[in-house]
């Protein structure tokens, strides 16, 4: 609060003193562009704040359709009339621009230190080892509860995966659908799978498989794919066919009890009125960890063409700090990346706290760099198996020689 | 070879009644002609004959047989069309046997009839050609012999010959008359065509606005038309009428004057007329004559004169009458723009009472 | 002398020819200029794109056929590429015989103009004109297995047991998907068969009656000979249709030809190939542009022998 004042007053006080010069002063421009559509308000917000406490530099936010923004973009880089920062996407799509030489390496040209390595991952290229963009915010995997149907059927929380095959049989009983997801949207199969998968495969599955010491058809892997299969007796009448409209409006009329998707899905469940709260996935066994898989949203990063780079670094600098993190999660409800942000939200907060125990998602994270993708594997491989067409052993096999096909 | 009785048959399409009940006899083997002015319901009769139109009420027999429930091909009637309705995508062959196809003949039934058919229509040579390369009388030839394959016991044409060329038409009138000789079967056809419907017919039904008027031998119609309407239109040129009324009727005797002021007396059954009735006195072309002493004179102006040798037509134009026509046989020397005078012999004429009706004279 | 007007006269008639031609080629240049710039040029483009490898949208090295190579032989792609294609060709069957055979019973059954024929004719080709993406998002909706109104109907009626997640599941997805597409085109095939009855002139089908012909007889014998060339123009435009299918297997399957690639067509994969997808992968212009070839060339190819064959057994209708 203290901080805030400060920087309230700061702004006061630069505007006065700056209104003349700053018009005087050669301003120099920045493009900025993003598929946030829906976020334009609070950029325009942030960036006045840093435009505050850097006269000389006005930045520009557009923002452009979401589906067709990696291809607006790299069209855009390609010839040579890309912005000067931009949001980026992580993992393999941040590859798909970095590798090429579009962006400009960050590591050694700005303060990277309130950043964690598992964070810098998603906006690492792998080839040369650079950070190619300041990573912003995170996802992660949370199973919705809807706790009026909790209390009214008298079920307890499930914190082993005993008592929440236990509490989704009682609620199917009541005559209450225990688990919203259905297969039609085949991604909403693959966040699914992320609430369930790790506490299964374990922590030490994700190094190995992918340092190449196993494969997907480990023993760990193919049991968690079993035990995971079992949820189809818990979804919905139909789940083959439900998508992920269906899901939300099932769990958010308190037709269903429980619900596996996104933190990026709370504000539309906030907004519905449903009276919910979140919880990890269930531990394999009494005792065992809990994991949340998360991954990197995207990022910024700076044209390497950009005519403006140091201005253009100084933003992106800004990004990689604090007061930017809280500006983040205050008017976007995001999980910053960047540490040492004060979340005020409840159910952000929640989140962030699960992420104690994190577990990278996988697919996304690791396997999105190649054709096919281990996303377009585990999600065909899912619908497959929870509509008994294959076996998880079948699956597993599958997945894992796509995965090497692809390498 | 069937009789066929059309008893009270009426048609109407959605509310308009475009066959008033018509009766009619047709004997066996006769060549039965329909004519009349055009939509006065000729091919909706050969249609209603044919089953493609189903009755709006009335009976149809065919060989003492009720048959107006009955499908179209189970009336044992061949049909055929103005526009020849020949399949475009069979050749002639495929087209004549069609019918006997459907009806699950054997093949040499097949083979041996249309040979047949082919031989009697001079078609042989062209049985394997699609109609698209045939002339207008060839395709006219392979509809006749597609009706002819099904031995059909009745046969109806409509209009058969109005798309062949004035020559062609005089061709296949005499090659239909002798195909009618030879099939000795019944035949109903529809024209327009004077010479046709007189040459061929044995029996002409005159038709108008969907009511038969006159049923009878071609020279019956000719000259004893039941009617002004039949009068008129058998016969061509057109009879020419003359307009007058009763000045006196006493008894069976009365007295009539024309429009121009001639007056002429006759005798005819008593009570027939009044006085003031108006009256049509009809004369023919033929009967209408200069330089000869009739009972009825006209002075009138010639407006065109055509001279074809052996006949001549002279159009008149008089006080009395806007237009008549002369027929005389053999040339006439009259030049166009002449003052002529023509006259004719009551016993000649034809008159017909207030309501068009023929009136008899007597003695 | 007589020669010097000759000359004169052949003149004329030379300068009036040319400038015919100038005329004609003044009235041409519009069309072509469209069909230059929007069908040959794009053409063109793919096939100067198939024979370089790109990484992403970035045009690597000249590579000639090895992107074809790719998209035909290599195991990872071709079974992809073996799927989608006999999901296209179930596609033409089943639209031959579901769309086009209803198209050809309501044909028929109209061109007899029963009570309210018009009605139907104005109804059946309703959808014809709505817009794909609406109707592809309509029947999602229809068939979602919870809400849809389909499932809703079935468990009012007592067929519960029939109730399924229609586009959930492998076997039925496909299928449900040719059935919203018929329901949306089979006004179009009906106005074609039912435009072409109406031109066979009345006569001939009354020729047939009097023959003897039942009404299956005239159907079979008079009135579809004789439709050829309509059908000529359906069955292309089916194929091309089927082959080109996307628009409906995106929107109810998604761009991965959900669930598990029961849904997949060449369309989609090509789509995926050159653009990527979210989940997919990132875009490859080489072995997309080399797809989209393939895919052309194979529907040029068929329907132009197609159309040659087809047109053999038409009939002028003198
Ligand atoms: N299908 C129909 N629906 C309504 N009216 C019809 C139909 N067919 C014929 N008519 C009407 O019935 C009347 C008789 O028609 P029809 O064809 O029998 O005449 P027609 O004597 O054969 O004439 P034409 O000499 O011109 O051939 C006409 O007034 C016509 O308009
Ligand atoms: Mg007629």
């Amino acid at each position: 609060m203290k901080s805030l004042r400060k920087i309230a007053s700061m702004a006061v006080l630069s505007t006065a003193t700056f209104a003349y010069a700053g018009t005087a002063l050669a301003q120099t421009e920045l493009d900025f562009w993003s598929w946030r559509q829906e976020d334009v308000k609070a950029y325009n917000e942030i960036i006045a704040a840093f435009e505050e406490q850097n006269p000389d530099i006005k930045v520009t936010f557009t923002a452009h359709e979401a589906t067709s923004y990696n291809t607006i973009l790299t069209t855009a880089l390609a010839g040579g009339a890309g912005p000067d920062i931009m949001h980026t996407r992580s993992y393999g799509s941040l590859e798909a621009i970095a590798a090429p030489g579009y962006l400009e390496p960050l590591d050694g040209k700005i303060d990277l230190s309130a950043l964690s390595a598992d964070e810098l991952l998603g906006t690492t290229l792998r080839a040369d080892g650079h950070v190619y963009a300041v990573p912003f915010a995170s996802q992660t995997i949370v199973v919705f509860y809807n706790k009026d149907l909790f209390e009214q059927h008298d079920v307890a929380l499930p914190e082993t995966w005993d008592e929440f095959l236990a509490a989704s049989q009682k609620f199917k009983d009541a005559g209450v659908i225990p688990l919203a997801n259905g297969l039609a949207d085949a991604w909403t199969m693959e966040i699914m799978s992320g609430a369930f998968l790790p506490n299964f495969y374990g922590k030490d599955f994700f190094g190995e498989v992918t340092s190449g010491a196993t494969d997907f058809e480990d023993e760990r892997f193919v049991n968690a794919l079993e035990k995971f299969a079992a949820l189809k007796d818990y979804m919905p009448q139909g789940y083959e066919g439900v998508d992920y409209a269906t899901m939300k409006q099932l769990f958010s009329a308190g037709q269903a009890a429980m619900f596996v998707g996104g933190s990026f899905d709370i504000p539309t469940f906030v907004s519905s009125g449903v009276n919910f709260d979140i919880m990890q996935g269930p531990a394999a066994e009494e005792g065992g960890p809990r994991m949340v898989a998360t991954w990197l949203d995207g990022g910024y990063g700076v044209n390497a063409a950009s005519e403006n780079k140091e201005a253009a670094l100084k933003f992106i600098q800004f990004t990689a700090t604090q007061p930017f993190a809280q500006m983040l999660t205050d008017k976007l409800a995001n999980v910053p990346a960047v540490d040492g942000a004060d979340i005020s939200d409840p159910m952000l907060a929640k989140v962030s706290d699960f992420h104690a125990e994190a577990t990278p998602y996988i697919m996304l994270v690791a396997f999105r760099f190649n054709t096919p993708t281990g996303s377009t594997l585990l999600q065909n491989g899912l619908q497959e198996l929870f509509t008994g067409k294959k076996t998880a052993a079948e699956v597993a096999a599958d997945i894992s020689a796509g995965i090497k096909s692809a390498e | 070879m069937a009789t066929i009785e059309l008893r009270d048959v009426t048609k109407d399409f959605g509310g308009v009644q475009v066959i008033h009940g018509a009766n009619l006899s047709i004997e066996d083997n006769e060549f039965v002609v329909f004519v009349g002015p055009s939509g006065c319901g000729k091919s909706t009769l050969l249609r209603l004959l044919s089953g493609l139109e189903e009755l709006s009420s009335g009976e149809i027999h065919i060989d003492g047989e009720r048959v107006d429930h009955l499908p179209p091909a189970r009336r044992g009637l061949a049909m055929v069309f103005q526009s020849y309705a020949l399949y475009p995508h069979m050749t002639v062959f495929q087209n004549m046997s069609y019918a006997l196809k459907v009806a699950k003949k054997s093949k040499q039934e097949i083979e041996a009839k249309v040979h047949a058919a082919a031989e009697i229509l001079q078609l042989t040579e062209l049985l394997d050609r699609k109609p698209k390369a045939l002339s207008g009388g060839q395709r006219q030839r392979v509809a006749i012999g597609r009706a002819i394959v099904r031995d059909p016991k009745v046969f109806l044409f409509d209009e058969p010959l109005s798309n062949l060329d004035a020559k062609l038409r005089v061709q296949m009138r005499i090659e239909l008359t002798n195909l009618h000789q030879q099939l000795q079967s019944t035949m109903i056809y529809v024209t327009h065509d004077q010479v046709e419907a007189m040459t061929m017919a044995d029996k002409i039904v005159v038709m108008r606005n969907g009511h038969i008027e006159q049923v009878g031998a071609p020279l019956e119609l000719f000259n004893k038309p039941v009617n002004k309407f039949v009068a008129g239109f058998i016969g061509s040129p057109a009879m020419n009428f003359f307009q007058g009324k009763i000045i006196s009727a006493n008894e069976g005797a009365y007295e009539a004057q024309l429009d121009n002021g001639a007056q002429f007396k006759f005798k005819t059954k008593a009570g027939l007329l009044n006085a003031e009735d108006k009256i049509d006195l009809g004369v023919r072309p033929e009967d209408l004559q200069p330089n000869q002493d009739g009972s009825g004179k006209i002075v009138g102006k010639a407006t065109a004169v055509e001279r074809l040798g052996a006949q001549t037509y002279v159009y008149l134009s008089s006080p009395i009458k806007e237009s008549m026509i002369i027929h005389h046989a053999g040339d006439l020397d009259v030049q166009s723009g002449e003052e002529i005078e023509v006259s004719f012999n009551l016993e000649s004429c034809h008159l017909f009472g207030p309501d068009e009706q023929r009136i008899e004279f007597d003695g | 002398m007589a020669q010097a007007i000759d000359t004169t006269y052949e003149n004329a008639v030379a300068r009036r020819r040319n400038l015919r031609k100038l005329w004609l080629a003044f009235l041409l240049f519009p069309a072509m200029a469209i069909l230059l710039t929007f069908v040959f040029l794009p053409m063109a483009s793919a096939v100067w794109y198939s024979v370089y490898d790109w990484d992403g949208l970035v045009r690597g090295e000249f590579v000639g056929l090895a992107n074809f190579q790719e998209v035909l032989f290599d195991a990872r792609n071709n079974k992809f590429l073996i799927n989608a294609f006999f999901n296209n060709v179930k596609v033409f069957i089943a639209l031959m015989i579901v769309q086009n055979g209803l198209a050809l019973t309501l044909a028929l059954l109209l061109a007899r103009e029963p009570k309210g024929y018009r009605f139907y004719q104005i109804a059946f080709f309703l959808p014809v004109i709505l817009s794909t993406v609406i109707i592809g998002f309509q029947w999602k909706l229809f068939l979602n297995p919870i809400f849809g109104l389909v499932n809703t109907l079935l468990r009012n009626v007592g067929l519960g047991d029939w109730a399924m997640p229609w586009l959930g599941l492998p076997e039925t997805a496909l299928g449900s998907m040719i059935l919203v597409n018929a329901w949306h085109w089979v006004g179009f095939p009906t106005l074609v068969f039912l435009a072409a009855i109406h031109r066979i002139p009345k006569d001939l089908i009354e020729a047939a009656r009097l023959d003897g012909a039942s009404e299956w007889m005239i159907a079979r014998d008079i009135i579809w000979p004789l439709m050829a060339p309509a059908v000529t123009i359906i069955v292309v435009l089916t194929f091309i249709g089927s082959f080109n299918w996307f628009e409906i297997p995106y929107i109810m399957g998604g761009l991965e030809g959900a669930p598990a690639y029961s849904t997949d067509m060449l369309g989609l994969l090509f789509y995926r190939t050159a653009f990527g997808s979210v989940s997919a992968g990132n875009s490859d212009f080489g072995t997309g542009s080399a797809l989209a070839v393939l895919i052309f060339i194979f529907i040029f190819t068929f329907s132009t022998i197609a159309t040659r064959y087809l047109t053999s057994r038409e009939v002028e209708l003198s």
